[in-house]
């Protein structure tokens, strides 16, 4: 670009300040002329028209006449017509009248018409309605009769029975009224015996009103009567209980009476007995004294006889006297025995007796006991199966000691285990109290009851004691038990929690999902993400990898022959690649969309501000700038605008220093002094600008002043 | 471990409540979550900026993402600490390339029981105490990088919740998923502290794949 092309500006440039506006110069001609020039033919035509006109004139005039005449004609034909009109209006109005009559006239014929018709409808509507009538008359005249038929014959059939009827009612009637005769006469009959009992009782009221004087008395002693007869009555039921008990009395003394009886009986037999027994003793004696006698002739028999031969007496004699004696030894011994015998059965009955009476009190006195003995023994049954409960109870703990050990992994193993230890030995020392309690009443017992039969009770507490003893020991045993198994449960627990460990690591890997347990994540989580756009890019990487695979395939199958061919140019780059190439691209143009939108926005806001900015300068500092592309700016004052300046940076790379280059052709007209003053003395471009405004404002100033 | 002089300070303190407990360990799990995240470098650690938490500074995350996607889970964990239906929270690491699991952060949620036999409740734990187990877990998983394996592959990480098959799970959004196991013969397991309110007691472990 030369030097001169860039300043080419409208200073230099002559038609900027010339008025463009050329001043017209040219003589006016006459439209006739121009007609002339325009058709050398029309004068002729004129002619010709002139003719014509003079022609019509003529024509016109005695056209003229003839409408004169013709209007007279018009005036006498419009009188006639006026005339006429008269007329046709008075025969019109005849005739208007005449036919209003005639209107009338039709009018009211119409009517009477309308009127017969009506009548004649309603005529026949009534003859209709008089028929329909008629017809139903007839009907209910033929049901009437029909009913009157069978009225009649029923009225007939009533008449008839109506009339036995009275008959048997005249008879009746006789009957009655022979009934009513005889009732008349036993009522006259009656009349009298009640006249004659009215009498009567006239007769007796006279006697009652004589009694009844009486009559207070007869209540007083009736009065009397009743309170004697309830005091008899009452007596009767004592004397009636007095009775029954009298004979349950009797029954009971016939009872009485008959064991009595039977006691006499056998005191008669018993009698009869001892009689029979003093028989026996008299047959006794009285054999005694045979023996005795016998005896003694024996002796005296053998003291005198006896030398001499014992056959002095016969052998029968002495044979039954031996038997005799044999028979009385016998008796005498039994009798002995029997002696015995009874003296023997007295005396155990007595000592039976005796013994009787000393059991009945030890009897009684062993009951109390008994008594007192069931009460210790309930209260020790109490006491074991308190104890028995406490030992189910330590059972219990212990087995769900036991239940707690297996259920290991419980981090408050070491809790439980001490817990029931404690529980342990608080028993201990319950059972040591009720040791120490049962004792104290055993000696307590011990004491107070000395008695033999006391023994079974001791027996029982002894029992009981060995039982609590016995329980003790137990309760003793599952302390000890329980206290091994603690410390076992202990060392348990600590394999269980290195296997916890392990478990927990186990759980912790996730190698191991507990039961009952879901392992859950958000859906949209980063590693899903992550796997998501890496799944996307392989899944396009495989699509493009195997249609290369099949492109590559095609050639191979095609052979070499494909090689040369270029018909197929769309199918060298895989759709896939194209696709995500197509894909990059739009992705690429988007963005340059944005960015070229951007710019274009940028662009817009800066030429807004640069305006801004020229119309402050302007307003400030009263000049207007303008820019140039090669970094020269021009200044023309506000005030006179043929005042403008070019200035032009001295250096672009410090760009700082401004130099004057050009200038308008207006401007102040001590301008080459400024210029000298301002620019070449004291290189101040603001001050110089500034002088020049001063200039130019009052030059503006002046000039409107002169205006004005 | 607990300081007692603090203790000490606040002693009528009211026991804890159930949501009180669960709105503590949920917090917990989030500081948890992002001090692992932060020290495994599964993000960049320009994405982590300091925040004044438990008497000490925790790295938090910056990235909106990460950040909503913890908020979701932490939302659902609290529900389900509430019912009581989740029994373990699992942060699980896994190779970018490879997708095999190296490291799967544990923390066993068990709800304490109040002891059977004891007649008057256990005094309430002082907040200040739980802090200070709390503090020393987060403490422990900073120290965990002196012995876990160095990760010196791109890596991702995964929430796993353990929940009761009772629980409510909202549909859609969350889903049955593989438990991320390590192999037994390359794992290796760490047992970290643990942490207790009066209702949950949170105990933390890390199990990690370890090619010896």
């Amino acid at each position: 670009m030369s030097h001169g092309d860039k300043f080419s500006t409208p200073v230099n440039s002559s038609s900027r300040f010339i008025s463009p506006i050329p001043r017209s110069s040219a003589i006016k001609r006459d439209s006739l002329a121009a007609e002339l020039e325009r058709d050398p033919q029309l004068s002729t035509a004129k002619r010709q028209q002139r003719t014509q006109a003079f022609s019509s004139h003529l024509a016109h005039a005695s056209l003229e006449r003839q409408l004169a005449a013709a209007q007279t004609t018009k005036l006498e034909l419009e009188s006639k017509l006026r005339e006429k009109d008269l007329l046709i209006e008075r025969l019109e109005g005849d005739r208007r009248w005449l036919a209003e009559r005639e209107k009338e006239e039709r009018e009211e014929k119409e009517r009477e018409r309308e009127e017969a018709l009506d009548a004649k409808r309603k005529a026949d509507s009534e003859l209709r309605s008089l028929r329909t009538q008629l017809a139903s008359l007839r009907e209910q005249h033929v049901d009437l009769e029909d009913e009157h038929s069978t009225l009649s014959r029923s009225t007939s059939q009533t008449i008839s029975s109506q009339k036995s009827q009275v008959t048997t009612l005249a008879r009746q009637v006789s009957l009655l009224e022979n009934q009513l005769e005889e009732f008349r006469q036993l009522a006259e009959e009656r009349a009298h015996a009640f006249d004659e009992l009215q009498a009567q009782f006239d007769e007796l009221n006279a006697a009652q009103d004589s009694v009844t004087l009486n009559h207070g008395q007869e209540d007083e002693d009736w009065t009397v009567v009743r309170e004697e007869l309830h005091r008899q009555a009452k007596y009767m039921r004592q004397l009636e209980s007095a009775n029954t008990k009298m004979t349950v009395e009797l029954n009971v003394l016939r009872e009485k009476q008959t064991s009595v009886e039977v006691l006499k009986e056998q005191k008669r037999e018993l009698e009869r007995k001892l009689h029979g027994a003093e028989d026996l003793r008299e047959q006794v004696v009285k054999l005694e004294a045979e023996l005795d006698a016998a005896r003694q002739a024996r002796e005296e028999w053998a003291s005198t006889a006896q030398p001499a031969t014992p056959s002095k007496t016969p052998v029968s004699v002495t044979q039954s006297l031996s038997n005799l004696r044999l028979t009385h030894a016998k008796l005498m011994e039994e009798h002995g025995s029997n002696v015995a015998l009874l003296r023997h059965r007295d005396q155990t009955i007595s000592e039976l007796q005796a013994r009787e009476t000393q059991l009945q009190e030890t009897v009684d006195s062993l009951r109390d006991e008994v008594r007192d003995l069931k009460g210790r023994v309930a209260r020790s049954e109490h006491k074991a199966a308190l104890s028995e409960r406490e030992v189910s109870f330590l059972q219990a703990m212990v087995a769900s000691f036991n239940a707690e050990s297996a259920a290991n992994g419980d981090v408050k193993l070491e809790d439980d285990a001490s817990k029931p230890l404690q529980q342990l030995e608080a028993l201990v020392k319950d059972y040591k109290g009720v040791v120490l309690a049962l004792e104290n009443e055993l000696k307590h017992v011990r004491e107070n009851t000395v008695v033999a039969e006391d023994l079974q009770a001791k027996q029982q507490l002894l029992a009981e004691l060995e039982r609590e003893r016995a329980a003790k020991e137990e309760a003793e045993q599952a302390l000890k038990e329980a206290e091994s198994e603690s410390e076992k449960q202990l060392e348990q627990i600590e394999e269980l929690e290195q296997t916890l460990f392990e478990l927990r690591g186990e759980i912790g890997a996730g190698r191991h999902l507990p039961p009952g347990v879901r392992v859950l994540s958000l859906r949209d989580n980063p590693a899903q993400q992550w796997e998501d756009l890496s799944k996307a890019a392989m899944d396009r990487l495989k699509g493009e990898n195997e249609a290369l695979l099949k492109r590559l395939k095609e050639l191979e199958e095609s052979g070499i022959r494909g090689l040369g061919q270029s018909a197929s140019k769309e199918d060298l780059v895989p759709r896939e690649s194209y696709e995500g190439v197509r894909a990059e691209m739009l992705k690429l143009d988007q963005e340059l969309k944005a960015k070229d939108k951007r710019l274009q926005r940028l662009q817009e806001i800066f030429r807004k501000k640069g305006e801004e900015f020229r119309e402050a300068t302007a307003s400030i500092l009263g000049v207007k700038l303008v820019f140039y592309p090669n970094g020269g700016v021009r200044v023309t004052s506000q005030f006179d605008l043929n005042a403008a300046f070019v200035f032009k940076p001295t250096d672009s790379q410090n760009g700082g220093k401004m130099q004057l280059i050009e200038q308008g052709e207006g401007g102040p007209e001590d301008l080459p002094q400024l210029m000298r003053y301002w620019i070449e003395e004291q290189g101040c471009i603001p001050g110089f600008l500034a002088s020049v405004t001063l200039e130019c404002y009052d030059k503006r100033k002046r000039e409107l002043e002169h205006q004005q | 471990m607990a300081p007692t002089k603090q203790a000490k300070q606040a002693p009528t303190r009211q026991a804890i409540t159930l949501k009180g407990s669960t709105a503590l360990v949920t917090e917990f799990f989030k500081f948890a979550a992002n001090t692992i995240l932060f020290q495994r470098g599964v993000y960049p650690a320009d994405d982590f900026h300091m925040v004044k938490k438990y008497g000490q500074t925790v790295l938090v995350t910056q990235d909106l993402a990460l950040e909503n996607y913890l908020e979701k889970i932490l939302k659902q964990v609290n529900q389900w600490l509430l019912t009581g239906s989740i029994t373990q929270l699992v942060l699980a690491i896994i190779s970018k390339d490879s997708r095999t699991p190296l490291e799967r952060w544990v923390f066993d949620i068990n709800l304490v029981e109040p002891p059977a036999d004891s007649s008057e409740a256990a005094p309430a734990k002082p907040e200040s105490e739980i802090q200070a187990e709390i503090r020393n877990i987060l403490k422990q998983i900073v120290s965990t990088v002196t012995f876990l394996p160095v990760i010196d592959e791109p890596t991702v990480f995964n929430i796993l919740a353990y929940t009761k098959e009772s629980a409510e799970v909202p549909a859609n959004e969350w889903v049955d998923t593989d438990p991320l196991a390590i192999e037994a013969s390359k794992s290796q397991q760490v047992k970290l502290r643990s942490f207790s309110t009066d209702v949950h007691r949170i105990e933390a472990m890390v199990a990690y794949r370890y090619e010896g």
